[in-house]
């Protein structure tokens, strides 16, 4: 797995080292760099990433105040040459604090912490939700609400029972992002929640009144995951 | 062949902590000049800065300067400029005047000439190291 970053560093020359690192490290895509974090906030507004590498002393707003204002939680690690930010450190739970300049060998520790806590919260199966991108914001969605999931070319629909939420995304992306304990691809353009479902037929499937096709690919897959009796 | 032989062949002045360097760098030679470079030539301009900041009495404008130009010693292997600078920014923190702290920012500004004299000479080592392989 690839983690998706974003650079929030006013020193470029800071900034490049750890461009340079995360290409090096080979599991970090970084994605924007930004020199102060009200542009990184706007960014992040629209935008989902899995990891900010954070500075805390930079012009205007600082890290921590862009900690403040984030709708969601992804990992942080913060990259200052300041000591004292330690405890706010522990108190934003961030998962590594870099003291400016630090070595590539030291980089790699951080990514590993990175890593361990991502296999950690995957495995604690506390992805109980995911935020996607609608009408211009990061909207919440619990998965005990998401009927299933249609692909609509470049753009996916989620159906809940409520209301429909068309995002700019793929069934292919999403099949690795959405929790495999309640969701599975049943069709290339189909993800539902099995939990959902209200009976099957042949090679269809029916989730509150809508018919959903299940492809000879997914059908062997679909009935092991279903407790038939 | 030719980072190989880079490896083996530089070493950073013995004024530099080398250790660090070696460590930072391993044999990107190529981006040690790079960083070398753009830190002193950073470290020019932000020590403008902090001069008009301290005659403009603005000592957090001041604090901000020395605080962002700490690292950029840190990159060039200078670990004693670096903690001078984060000493005088807790300085700038705890003062209340540019008088309280004229004595100790001309201090800054010997050590910031003192290091950019053994930065550049390091940028000339590295340029005329690398550019030999070209």
């Amino acid at each position: 797995m690839k983690y998706q970053s974003i650079i929030v560093e006013d020193l470029q020359v800071a900034a490049e080292f750890l461009r340079k690192f995360c290409e090096k490290s080979g599991v970090i895509d970084v994605v924007q760099h930004f020199l102060n974090a009200e542009d990184a906030l706007q960014f992040l507004k629209d935008n989902v990433v899995d990891l900010i590498f954070l500075d805390v002393e930079m012009p205007g707003a600082s890290g921590f105040e862009l900690l403040d204002q984030l709708v969601y939680t992804p990992q942080v690690i913060l990259t200052t040459s300041k000591t004292e930010y330690a405890y706010s450190a522990f108190q934003y739970n961030v998962t590594d604090y870099l003291k400016k300049p630090f070595t590539y060998q030291r980089f790699l520790e951080a990514v590993q912490k990175v890593s361990k806590k991502s296999e950690q919260a995957n495995g604690n199966s506390e992805q109980d939700h995911l935020f996607i991108k609608s009408d211009g914001k990061l909207i919440r969605l619990h998965n005990d609400d998401i009927l299933f999931i249609e692909s609509m070319g470049d753009y996916v629909k989620f159906i809940t029972p409520a209301k429909k939420y068309i995002t700019h995304n793929t069934i292919k992306n999403l099949e690795t992002k959405v929790n495999p304990q309640v969701f599975m691809k049943v069709h290339r353009s189909y993800i539902v929640n099995f939990t959902k479902i209200n009976d099957i037929q042949e090679n269809v499937l029916f989730i509150n009144g809508n018919m959903i096709p299940i492809s000879k690919t997914h059908k062997s897959g679909v009935m092991q995951k279903i407790n038939i009796i | 062949m030719h980072n190989t032989e880079n490896k083996i062949m530089f070493a950073f002045s013995e004024e530099l902590d080398t250790a660090f360097l070696y460590d930072l760098y391993g044999d990107d030679l190529q981006q040690a000049e790079m960083v070398f470079e753009s830190s002193a030539q950073q470290i020019k301009t932000e020590i403008v800065l902090a001069q008009a900041r301290f005659y403009d009495s603005d000592l957090q404008g001041l604090k901000k300067v020395i605080h962002k130009m700490k690292p950029l010693f840190g990159y060039i292997g200078m670990n004693e400029a670096m903690e001078e600078f984060a000493a005088f920014e807790k300085v700038c923190q705890e003062e209340k005047t540019a008088a309280d702290i004229e004595q100790k920012f001309q201090y800054i500004l010997i050590t910031t000439q003192q290091s950019l004299l053994k930065a550049e000479k390091e940028v000339k080592r590295l340029k005329q190291f690398n550019t030999q392989y070209l």
